[in-house]
């Protein structure tokens, strides 16, 4: 469905003073891709959270690591592929206790469940010591109107 | 140039947060400072209006999260108004909706937290 190669690929060093660049930019392509305003948004808030989660626990902060972002594009859909090293990444299941978070002052926990939540697939694998965490956006059908 | 801009104000017992642009994680270290600023003088009805706001991640979200346990537990709340339908959406996917209140404007928050 999606082809073998990227239609943009983009490396950027590993500091979260390009995320908004990264965002503006992600939901520029999914606009362009006819995701609606509110599902761009939230697409490039996908990415966000998996880039942010990748500089603070891949590379715990370390602002002079790559990070590959690349963009596939389809009639269905939008698949956005992440490519990096550092610690590979350990995911939770899905599903948030908010109320057990709150209880628990806790500050962190919902980037991944935010990203399940918004995208229609995230994978992470590893090999080597290459991480990928690739998800994908489905274009949802139109109502005929006739 | 600054992409999130943090202001407050404080009127008798209640305080009004104020953050402007793209909250995300590389801005979120100064809504939390202001947060803190607040619970430090023993504010507790925080109000976050996010008139001004069109973006906020999980990062940011997380500092409304996380003290929300104190300050109930100090006798406050923290209630949210004036959200932008795009950032209201992204609230709503974690279920924060259910557990904070959301309020059309300012005044109705205010009037909230004197019932």
């Amino acid at each position: 469905m999606f082809p073998e190669h990227p239609e943009l690929s983009i490396a950027i060093p590993s500091t979260t003073e390009l995320l908004k660049m990264v965002v503006e930019l992600s939901r520029h392509i999914a606009t362009i891709n006819q995701f609606s305003p509110l599902e761009a948004q939230k697409i490039a808030l996908a990415i966000d959270e998996a880039i942010t989660n990748v500089i603070k626990h891949s590379y715990k902060g370390k602002i002079t690591e790559d990070i590959k972002l690349e963009f596939y594009s389809a009639p269905d859909g939008l698949k956005i592929k992440i490519v990096f090293t550092g610690v590979p990444p350990v995911l939770g299941q899905p599903g948030v206790d908010l109320d057990k978070f709150i209880k628990e002052k806790k500050k962190g926990g919902l980037g991944v469940e935010l990203m399940r939540r918004i995208m229609d697939s995230v994978q992470y694998k590893t090999v080597g010591n290459i991480n990928t965490c690739e998800m994908v956006k489905l274009k949802k059908l139109q109502k005929s109107t006739a | 140039m600054k992409s999130f801009y943090i202001r407050s104000k404080v009127q008798e017992d209640t305080a009004v947060l104020y953050p402007k642009g793209h909250l995300d994680a590389h801005n979120v270290d100064r809504f939390e400072k202001e947060m803190l600023k607040l619970i430090a003088s023993k504010v507790v009805n925080i109000i976050i209006n996010c008139k001004e706001l069109n973006y906020i991640s999980s990062a940011g979200m997380g500092i409304i999260m996380g003290y929300l346990d104190e300050i109930r537990e100090k006798g406050g709340d923290i209630k949210l108004c004036c959200v932008d339908e795009r950032v209201y959406e992204i609230f709503d996917l974690v279920g924060f909706t259910e557990i904070y209140d959301f309020l059309d404007s300012e005044e109705t928050a205010v009037a909230k937290f004197k019932v």
